[in-house]
């Protein structure tokens, strides 16, 4: 069980991958993560209110704006479940929104967890 | 080179900016899609663009679509920026008029290889305008003096014929030769004859206003139309031009080359609805009679009314303003 959960969690984000797309720039890597660390609970909180509102333009819109900003930090499994919420919007299935949310939710904490160390080893 | 960047998602805004100003780009980036087409859609805006396909009030497709409205205007190279990647979505983006299109996340050499390709045809585009103007210039001017060519200059002077009859004005039309070319030419060379017409094309140009025109009517002879002016101003202008060409010898590559002119002046206000080219006959009439009153001078072309005949006859010029 211990062995699948630190699986999980290298996939979560992939420090190395985020390197090379920021060409080894460690302070643009910070201004990154900066970033995002300011906008993600905004956004989150946007996401969780479109699915509570149970409109699926509105969950459509949420999940593509985090799904990008995940993607570009290299985050592919918090990514993947943004993406799946996006697809649920855009098909209206609603009844899925809840779980999925819930799912994205998990992830979405774990990986600030590893971009806060992230950022302390940058800075450092 | 400026380049345009254009996305809502502040961290991928950055990236791109970052990664694209150390390859050298100026960059303007904007957060939304209104404000990307304000920016490329004036003459002086950025001619390269990347567009994030969802934006708020205008997405990538839009601004795309915006763009291509404009009319005679150099062409922008835009690339869609998306994580959409069905091809019916791609095909609506290069159908919005989008030249390309990347998947984000971007691998940051790919984004500066495909805007080298844009940057390729965006230099291709700029030498075909240019080699464009050439032939256009060609087309239109003497190619000794660059003065307008004799089709161009009686076609400006047909517009100008009819403006002025329209409003109730004037014309002038100038009918002006070098006295004697034959013998520049035979006694200094042909090269000598060719810095005397190029000489004279700067002189004419120097004499009147910037929107008169000057063309080369012929070898040795120009033709100047005078638009919308008096008589006493058009008589003042001609005796300018002739005094320009007279008073300082041109310095050629066989020494320094005395010239004068001749001129017709025909006022068309005083020709009623003649043709254009019975006015041209009328003013090379009194180019004539310049030249037959001992050159250097300027013979004005005066309509004479006959009681009971045709609408308008030529007597002989009359008026010598030297």
């Amino acid at each position: 069980m211990k062995e699948t959960e630190e699986d999980l969690s290298n996939l979560t984000f992939n420090h190395a991958e985020l390197l090379a797309r920021v060409d080894n720039d460690r302070e643009l890597l910070y201004d990154l993560l900066a970033i995002f660390k300011e906008v993600f609970p905004r956004q989150l909180q946007a996401l969780g209110e479109a699915v509570e509102s149970g409109d699926g333009k509105l969950v459509a819109v949420a999940a593509h704006t985090l799904k990008g900003m995940l993607l570009n930090l290299a985050a592919g499994q918090a990514a993947t479940a943004a993406g799946r919420l996006e697809q649920l919007g855009r098909s209206g299935e609603t009844s899925g929104f809840q779980d999925a949310f819930a799912a994205f939710e998990k992830d979405a904490i774990r990986l600030l967890l590893q971009l806060d160390a992230c950022m302390a080893e940058v800075h450092g | 080179m400026r380049i345009l960047i254009a996305d809502d998602e502040l961290m991928s805004l950055r990236l791109l900016q970052k990664t694209l100003e150390r390859a050298g780009y100026e960059v303007t980036a904007v957060e939304n899609g209104r404000l990307a087409a304000e920016q490329l859609c004036p003459a002086e805006g950025p001619r390269l663009a990347l567009l994030d396909w969802v934006m708020p009030e205008l997405d990538g497709p839009g601004v795309c679509r915006e763009v291509r409205k404009r009319k005679e205007q150099s062409y922008i190279y835009m690339v869609l920026l998306t994580s959409k990647e069905s091809k019916g979505d791609v095909v609506a983006g290069l159908e919005s008029g989008a030249d390309d299109y990347l998947t984000k996340p971007f691998d940051p050499e790919e984004l500066k290889a495909r805007l080298r390709t844009g940057l390729r045809i965006l230099n291709l585009e700029d030498r075909l305008v240019e080699a464009r103007e050439q032939m256009r210039f060609q087309a239109t001017h003497d190619g000794l003096t660059t003065l307008w060519n004799r089709g161009v200059i009686m076609d400006l002077l047909g517009r100008e014929l009819d403006r002025s009859r329209r409003e109730h004005v004037s014309t002038s039309i100038l009918m002006c030769d070098l006295d004697h070319f034959k013998s520049v030419n035979d006694t200094y060379g042909h090269l000598a004859g060719d810095d005397v017409l190029r000489e004279t094309a700067k002189r004419l140009l120097s004499s009147v206003r910037s929107y008169d025109f000057v063309g080369r009517y012929g070898g040795e002879e120009f033709l100047v139309v005078l638009n919308n002016c008096n008589p006493a101003y058009a008589l003042a202008r001609a005796e300018e031009i002739r005094k320009a060409i007279a008073h300082f010898p041109v310095q050629t590559s066989s020494g320094p080359v005395s010239a004068t002119m001749s001129l017709g002046l025909l006022l068309s206000h005083e020709w009623g609805s003649l043709p254009l080219e019975d006015l041209l006959k009328q003013a090379d009439a009194a180019l004539y009679a310049a030249k037959a009153a001992g050159r250097n001078c300027v013979k004005v072309a005066i309509p004479k009314i006959v009681p009971g005949g045709p609408d308008l006859q030529v007597h002989e010029p009359l008026r010598l303003r030297r």
